[in-house]
C-alpha cells in the first residue's frame, strides 16, 4: 500500500521529468498522452491505496513512511516522510481523478498550441506537487509541496509568455502566495522551536499554557491558506489568474490548488483548535469572501472571471466550514466543488474554444442552440453549484451552512451570511447561463459556429479588451470540440449530478465517517437544522434563480441601476488599488528616494572615486615599463647584483 | 680526481657568464642577444657540472641537462619571434621595439 502511495507521488513527476529531458524527442502528441498515462497512473495507485486503507479498521488508519532524512540539525530532524491515511488519500483520489480528466481535456484544447510539451511538462509537475502537498507527512514536505504548487500555478498563468497580461497576472500570484509562504514558514520556525519535530500529528500537541504561542502559530497557518485559496484579504491574484490556459483555470484556480487552504485547516485543525478565536477569524473571513465574491461576481463580463469569482465564493463557503469545525464537510464540499467547478470551466472552455478565444459574455448570446452538449453540462455545473437538489452542491453545501447554525451567536452570523450567499450564487450563475447560452444566436456567435469556418472573423475576437485572446486559442472548430474534451466534460457532468449522493446527512454519512479518526468534526448539527438550513438555502437559491430568470431570461425586469455600487463592484471594492496605494506606491517612493539620495551620492560616488584612484595608480605603474628590453636585463643584472652583495655581506 | 682544481672551472663560468651578461646588455640585434644569453646559460652549465663532479654526485649534471632542455624551448620561441618580426620588415633592433612602453 505505501509503494502504492509512492507510485502515486512518483508518476506524474516522472513524466515531467520525462518530456522535459527529451525534449523535441517526441511528438506533441506523444508528450500530452505521456502527461495524462502517468496522471491516469497516479489515480489507479490512488485507488489502490484507497482500497486497502478501507479494508483496515478505522483506528489504524495511518502510515507514515519515510524515504531518507533529509535534513539534520541537532536534535531536529526532517525526513522525505509521507502519510496515507483517510485525509490524505481523500485529496489523494480527488487530486489525481478531476486531474486526469483535465489533462485529458487538455489535449484537445491545447492541440496545435506551439509549446503543447511545455504544457504538459508543467501539469504533470503541477499534480506532482500538488500531490506532495496532500501526502506529506511533515510539514516541511507539505511547505515544499505548497511552494511547488505555487511554481506551477506560475509557470501555467504565465504559460503564454507573449502576452504581457498573462506574465503581470503571474507575477501577482506568485508575490501574493508569497506572503502567504512567508507567514506559514515563520509559523514552522516556532513550532520547530517549540515541539523539536513537524511531524504530523506531533507537531500540532502544543499543550496549553502557551496561549499567544499557539495563536500565532494558527495565525500564521491561516495566512499561508488565505493566501493559496484566495480568500480576504489576499484574494486580489485569483481573477487575474484566469490568463492562464481554461484547463489550467479549472485544475489549479477552481479543482485542486486553490482548495489547498481548506487542506490545510482540516490538516492543522489540532492547532486551530487550540486558537479557537483564529479559526472564528478563519470561518469569519470565509463568509467574508463569499459574500464579495458573490457581489462582485454579478458585474464580471468574462466568462472565466464570472466563473473565478464563483471559485473564490465557495472556497469561503469551504473555509467557513473548516473554521467552524466542520472538517468533513469542508472536505466533501472541496471534492463536490471540484467536479462541478472543473465542468464549469471545462464547458466554458468549449464554448471558449468555438468562439475562437472569446470571452466577453456580452458578444455571447443563444450559444446553447448550436452547442446542446455544452449547454446541457453547464446547466448541470450551475444548477450543482448553487446546491439545487439532487444535484452535487445541495448536499455538500447545505451541510456547512447547517454546520454554521450548531455553533452559537457568532454562527448565526455566519449562518445568515452563507444564506445571503446562496441567493448571490444562483443569481450569478443562472445570470452567466442566461446570458450566454438560451435564445437566438448573436451575430457573433453566428459568424463563429454556423459556417464552421474560421479563417475569417477573427477581427472581432482580437484587440476587444486588455483580455484579448492569445493565437494559439484562436483554431475554431466546428461543432462542440473533439472527443477528448467533450468526454471528460460529459464525465464530470455525470459526477457532479451523483456526486453529493454518497453523503447525505444526516440519514447517511460514510465522507463524515472516513474523515472522523484525523479530524473528529466540533459542529455536530441536529437534524432539525439540517432540514432548516436545506430549506432556507433551497428556497434563497430558488429566489437566486427566478431573479436572474426575470431580469436575463425572461426580461421582465431592468437591471437596476446603482451608480455608486456598479462602480464599486466592477472595482472589486478597490483592493487593488488599496493595496497599490498601501504597499506599491510607498515601495516605489523608498526606492527613488534612496536612489536619488543614496545610490547616487553615496554608493555611485564613492564608487566613482575609488575607480578614479585605481587608474591613477594604474597609469603611475604603467611608466615603470619603457618597452626597452635592455633596461629590464639590466633591471634584473642590478637586483641580482644587489642580491648577491646583500648575501656576501650578511654572511 | 685529475685534471685542472675546480676553481679553474668557475673561473671560465664567471668569464663565460660575464661575456653574456655584457653582450645582452649591450647588444642591439636580437639575434645577438639571443646568442648571448646562450653563452650565459651554458656559463652556468659549467659551474654545474663543476661542482658535481666536485662533491661526485650526479644531481649537478642533471640540472644541467634540464637547463639545455629550457634553453632549446626558449631558443625556439626567440628564433621564431625573430622570424616573425623580419618577416613585418621591422627593424631588428631592441630599442626600436618597444611596443609594450606602458
Amino acid at each position: 500500500m505505501i509503494i502504492a502511495a509512492w507510485i502515486c507521488l512518483v508518476a506524474p513527476l516522472a513524466a515531467a521529468l520525462l518530456i522535459t529531458l527529451l525534449g523535441t524527442g517526441i511528438s506533441r502528441r506523444a508528450a500530452a498522452y505521456v502527461a495524462t498515462t502517468s496522471v491516469l497512473g497516479a489515480f489507479a495507485a490512488a485507488l489502490v491505496v484507497f482500497a486497502k486503507l478501507w479494508g483496515e479498521s478505522p483506528s489504524t488508519r495511518s502510515h507514515p513512511s519515510t524515504a531518507w532524512e533529509w535534513l539534520t540539525a541537532g536534535s531536529f530532524h526532517v525526513g522525505l516522510r509521507i502519510l496515507v491515511d483517510p485525509l490524505s488519500v481523500f485529496m489523494m483520489l480527488v487530486v489525481s481523478g478531476v486531474g486526469f480528466l483535465i489533462v485529458a481535456y487538455s489535449i484537445g484544447y491545447m492541440d496545435g498550441d506551439d509549446e503543447e510539451r511545455r504544457y504538459f511538462a508543467y501539469m504533470a509537475l503541477f499534480v506532482f506537487s500538488m500531490l506532495l502537498l496532500v501526502q506529506a507527512g511533515n510539514l516541511v514536505i507539505l511547505l515544499a509541496g505548497w511552494g511547488l504548487v505555487g511554481l506551477s500555478s506560475y509557470l501555467l498563468i504565465g504559460f503564454w509568455h507573449d502576452r504581457p497580461s498573462a506574465i503581470a497576472a503571474a507575477k501577482k500570484a506568485f508575490v501574493m502566495n508569497a506572503i502567504g509562504d512567508a507567514t506559514m514558514a515563520l509559523a514552522f520556525f516556532l513550532l520547530i522551536q517549540h515541539r523539536q519535530t513537524l511531524n504530523f500529528p506531533d507537531a500540532f500537541a502544543v499543550g496549553p499554557g502557551h496561549g499567544w504561542l499557539v495563536n500565532l502559530v494558527a495565525l500564521g497557518l491561516l495566512g499561508g491558506a488565505v493566501a493559496k485559496s484566495a480568500q480576504l484579504p489576499l484574494q486580489t491574484w485569483l481573477p487575474d489568474a484566469m490568463e492562464g490556459p481554461t484547463p489550467v483555470s479549472a485544475l489549479i484556480h477552481a479543482a485542486t490548488m486553490v482548495t489547498a487552504g481548506v487542506y490545510l485547516l482540516v490538516r492543522t485543525h489540532a492547532v486551530f483548535e487550540q486558537a479557537p478565536r483564529v479559526q472564528e477569524l478563519a470561518a469569519g473571513l470565509g463568509a467574508g469572501t463569499l459574500l464579495m465574491a458573490g457581489l462582485i461576481a454579478l458585474v464580471q463580463t468574462d466568462i472565466k472571471r464570472v466563473i473565478a469569482y464563483s471559485t473564490m465564493s465557495q472556497i469561503g463557503y469551504m473555509f467557513l466550514g473548516a473554521g467552524m469545525g466542520a472538517y468533513a464537510n469542508a472536505e466533501f464540499h472541496l471534492m463536490t466543488h471540484a467536479f462541478f467547478k472543473a465542468l464549469l470551466f471545462m464547458a466554458a472552455g468549449l464554448v471558449i474554444h468555438a468562439l475562437a478565444g472569446e470571452q466577453d459574455i456580452r458578444k455571447m448570446g443563444g450559444v446553447g442552440r448550436l452547442m446542446p452538449v455544452t449547454r446541457l453540462a453547464f446547466l448541470i455545473g450551475s444548477l450543482a453549484l448553487v446546491g439545487v437538489p439532487p444535484f452535487s452542491g445541495f448536499f455538500s453545501k447545505d451541510s456547512i451552512i447547517a454546520a454554521a447554525m450548531s455553533r452559537g451567536w457568532y454562527g448565526y452570523i455566519l449562518f445568515a451570511a452563507a444564506l445571503v450567499g446562496t441567493f448571490l450564487t444562483g443569481l450569478y450563475a443562472f445570470r452567466l447561463f442566461l446570458i450566454v447560452f438560451p435564445g437566438e444566436p448573436s451575430p457573433f456567435v453566428r459568424e463563429h459556429l454556423m459556417r464552421g469556418s474560421h479563417a475569417a472573423g477573427m477581427e472581432g475576437a482580437h484587440g476587444a479588451d486588455a483580455s484579448a485572446p492569445h493565437d494559439h486559442e484562436v483554431h475554431a472548430h466546428a461543432g462542440e470540440g473533439p472527443f477528448s474534451m467533450t468526454a471528460p466534460v460529459l464525465v464530470l457532468a455525470v459526477l457532479a449530478v451523483i456526486g453529493g449522493w454518497i453523503q447525505f446527512a444526516p440519514l447517511w454519512h460514510p465522507v463524515s465517517d472516513w474523515l472522523e479518526p484525523v479530524a473528529r468534526p466540533l459542529a455536530e448539527p441536529t437534524s432539525t437544522q439540517e432540514a432548516l438550513a436545506s430549506l432556507f438555502a433551497f428556497l434563497l437559491s430558488l429566489a437566486g434563480i427566478g431573479v436572474a430568470w426575470l431580469i436575463y431570461g425572461a426580461g421582465r425586469w431592468r437591471v437596476p441601476k446603482y451608480a455608486f455600487a456598479q462602480r464599486v463592484l466592477e472595482h472589486k471594492f478597490y483592493f487593488d488599488e488599496a493595496y497599490d496605494l498601501a504597499f506599491y506606491r510607498p515601495a516605489v517612493a523608498l526606492a527613488k528616494a534612496f536612489g536619488r539620495w543614496i545610490e547616487g551620492p553615496i554608493i555611485g560616488g564613492s564608487i566613482k572615486e575609488l575607480a578614479a584612484a585605481v587608474r591613477e595608480a594604474g597609469l603611475g605603474t604603467g611608466r615603470l615599463q619603457t618597452g626597452l628590453v635592455r633596461t629590464y636585463a639590466l633591471a634584473i643584472a642590478a637586483s641580482v647584483a644587489v642580491i648577491t652583495i646583500v648575501f656576501v655581506a650578511v654572511r | 680526481m685529475r685534471g685542472p682544481d675546480v676553481a679553474w672551472y668557475l673561473a671560465v663560468a664567471a668569464f663565460l657568464f660575464a661575456t653574456g651578461a655584457l653582450g645582452v646588455l649591450l647588444r642591439r640585434s636580437p639575434l645577438i642577444v639571443l646568442l648571448s644569453l646562450e653563452i650565459m646559460l651554458n656559463g652556468a652549465n659549467l659551474a654545474l657540472i663543476a661542482f658535481s663532479r666536485l662533491h661526485g654526485e650526479s644531481s649537478g649534471q642533471i640540472f644541467a641537462l634540464a637547463v639545455m632542455a629550457v634553453a632549446a624551448s626558449e631558443v625556439v620561441v626567440g628564433l621564431g619571434l625573430i622570424v616573425a618580426i623580419a618577416q613585418k620588415r621591422l627593424d631588428l633592433d631592441v630599442d626600436k621595439l618597444s611596443f609594450l612602453r606602458g
